[in-house]
């Protein structure tokens, strides 16, 4: 009698630890550690490799990442070859099987979104071109919505016991997305079609959903640092056109967009492309609510 | 059966019955419930854009073209195409990868080319325990320099005590690899064992004519500092036959600090690194204790330019009383991340001259190195 006892409490024990254990999550970056935290609430604890004022494209791939990758419950990419520098060399090490691509624990967040800029023959003597279309999803907030549904069908396979809680944090995430982009909308409209410049190719999104029209870039090709042919060109384009704004990230120098600003009379902005690129970025809400506030105070 | 012969093939067996498990049947009873809750599961849209996705392995073809004076010979001006390294690279299964690397490379006497198979193994993705297993041909895991390609290193000539320890291709052997990351929470630590036939001319081994394989253990210590900044501390301990076919013992260490602003990585980057060599080596003339060591610092001047300095001191494995040092200074651009140029000064002394160096003591070296990479090429370590 004792021993069945014991047995049904070490059951109980071991079911009630799989209800209430934490899921470990790591994401590449931090607007998937967002939405992760946002679609998994109390039942995930995340971490984020690459930081939110870093160039996703180049995460040294350090050893102690690999701890962290090794006890994952799951893994979340944002695919499309964006992180193919050192996401892939990480999965290896990590010797954790559940996390490997193909595998129900690795999720690619890209999976059915709308790509743009999917090139037809791939040469390299256009810069850095990616293969399956411009990485840069995140910065449409609708692909956020289709992220979210990726990330918590990943979470249903990892914990389904938790399914109908995963299913509401996603329906209330996106009725959030819905409400906040009508806000958005609204701030930008005014400025639908506004021209501006942008340092690197990674705002093809963002101009989309917001009406925007990037006339040109400070890169000559995607991944080349500025040339003064091409900033002279940049000065040419930004005063036959009277362009206001030129928009760059955390991680790249100022120092040709501060030359142009001053030549022309052009606001250089930095913009954020991820959650944590500065302090008051905390969710993948604040990354909207910061840049638009930023475009449209320098477009006014 | 050798003990030697038996213990591979009992670590060979291990993996392969490890890997089988995640087929047990013990879990087919749960399959149905399985595909059950798959069909429950809201089914993502169909993926757009990656009508260019393929079963082919990532493909590479790395030139490393060469330009060279030295202050010593006749046939001192030369402009070879040192290497063309291509790489095939990919998962096999869900249980392992591989990666192959052919090298072809031009003899400066002759002119001809000739090709090897530089690496080409196998890595266990899904053994439990922490555990991976690498089998064939492959750079062993020595220190900083041994396991990283040539192309992808900040300098061009080797370091001095690892050519004279190593050999210019340095350590590689056809074997088994098996690692284990180490649960521990508060930083990384990696303990891998070798044992391989050595696949290399090598001054300090050679592929034996009996069972007296190549053993080496690494022990990986590696810590982020802050945010920014790393520290990597290893030790290696190496056992295998020499050219006289009696025991060379060989330990090392080796560190390395580095510093990389994560906001602006690509623009600013600082290196020291150090590897010292111990070798205890039989000879027909007894034992022969010698050392070798290098110290580099790479900064990182701009957001493609990058200078190394390097100072090198080394004995030869069958010689205390031989003494190398030498200086250089490397200077390296990066068009981007598949292009870069390097130019290469150094000057070396030795206490005895040699014939290779046509029985100079005292010489200087300026190499120009050219790398270019197409198609899909892996990460190195970091």
């Amino acid at each position: 009698m004792k021993i069945r006892n014991i047995a049904i409490l070490l059951a109980a024990i071991i079911i009630g630890n799989r209800s209430f254990a934490t899921i470990h999550v790591v994401t590449t970056t931090q607007d998937t550690r967002s939405i992760t935290e946002i679609i998994g609430g109390n039942k995930v604890s995340v971490f984020s490799i690459a930081t939110g004022f870093q160039n996703p494209h180049f995460v040294d791939p350090k050893p102690s990442y690999i701890i962290k990758l090794s006890t994952a419950d799951m893994y979340v990419t944002l695919g499309l070859d964006l992180e193919a520098g050192w996401s892939p060399s990480l999965l290896t090490s990590s010797r954790n099987v559940k996390i490997q691509k193909g595998n129900d624990a690795y999720v690619d967040a890209s999976i059915g979104v709308p790509l743009m800029q999917v090139p037809s023959s791939i040469n390299r003597a256009e810069g850095d071109i990616h293969a399956f279309g411009n990485p840069h999803y995140w910065l449409d907030p609708m692909n956020g919505k289709i992220i979210a549904r990726n990330i918590c069908n990943g979470l249903e396979k990892v914990s389904p016991e938790n399914k109908d809680y995963f299913e509401a944090n996603l329906k209330t995430f996106n009725e959030t997305i819905d409400s906040k982009l009508k806000a958005w909308n609204a701030a930008m409209a005014p400025f639908k079609g506004t021209k501006i410049i942008a340092y690197h190719n990674e705002w093809v999104y963002f101009e989309t959903r917001f009406s925007l029209h990037i006339v040109d870039f400070m890169e000559p090709k995607p991944g080349i640092p500025p040339t003064p042919s091409q900033l002279v060109k940049i000065m040419k384009e930004i005063k036959e056109n009277n362009i206001k704004v030129i928009i760059t990230s955390p991680y790249f120098s100022t120092s040709s967009s501060d030359v142009v600003s001053k030549q022309t009379g052009a606001k250089a902005i930095v913009m954020a492309t991820s959650v944590g690129a500065f302090d008051s970025i905390k969710t993948y809400y604040d990354l909207f609510d910061y840049d638009i506030k930023q475009l449209t105070a320098a477009l006014k | 059966m050798d003990v030697k012969k038996l213990l591979l093939i009992v670590i060979l067996f291990a993996a392969v019955k490890a890997q089988a498990q995640s087929d047990s049947t013990k879990t087919d009873s749960l399959l149905l419930k399985k595909i059950q809750e798959e069909m429950q599961q809201p089914q993502a849209p169909a993926a757009q854009g990656h009508a260019g996705a393929s079963a082919n392995p990532d493909i590479s073809v790395i030139g490393d073209f060469r330009t060279l004076y030295q202050s010593y010979g006749k046939h001192n001006f030369d402009a070879v195409l040192n290497e063309a390294e291509f790489s095939f690279q990919s998962v096999i299964d869900p249980y392992a990868r591989a990666d192959f690397f052919y090298s072809v490379s031009e003899d400066r006497l002759t002119g001809k080319f000739s090709g090897e198979v530089e690496e080409g193994y196998l890595t266990t993705l899904a053994l439990p325990a922490h555990l991976q297993l690498k089998a064939g041909r492959f750079k062993q895991d020595l220190g900083r320099v041994n396991p990283v390609h040539p192309h992808a290193l900040s300098f061009i000539d080797m370091p001095d005590a690892y050519v004279n320890f190593f050999g210019e291709e340095g350590l590689k052997g056809d074997g088994v690899s098996l690692s284990w990351l180490i649960p521990n929470p508060a930083f990384y630590q990696e303990l891998t064992f070798e044992a391989t036939d050595v696949a290399a001319e090598s001054p300090g081994f050679e592929r034996s004519a009996t069972n007296n394989y190549l053993y080496l253990a690494h022990l990986k210590n590696f810590w982020d500092l802050s945010a920014n900044s790393t520290l990597e501390f290893g030790l290696t301990g190496i056992r295998g036959e020499n050219l006289n076919a009696k025991i060379t013992t060989v330990g090392s260490f080796d560190l390395t600090y580095k510093w990389k602003p994560v906001r602006f990585n690509t623009y600013q980057s600082f290196t020291f690194q150090n590897e010292f060599y111990y070798s205890h080596a039989q000879q027909p003339t007894g034992l022969v204790n010698a050392i070798g060591y290098y110290s580099l610092m790479t900064v990182q001047v701009g957001k493609r330019t990058f200078l190394t300095g390097m100072y090198n001191y080394s004995n030869a494995p069958d010689s205390k009383a031989f003494v190398q040092q030498s200086g250089v200074l490397t200077l390296g651009w990066l068009a981007t991340e598949f292009q870069k140029i390097e130019l290469e000064t150094k000057y070396t002394t030795m206490n005895t001259p040699m014939a290779e160096f046509n029985f100079e003591k005292n010489y200087s070296k300026v190499s120009l190195r050219w790398i270019f990479v197409i198609g899909s090429h892996g990460a190195h370590r970091y």
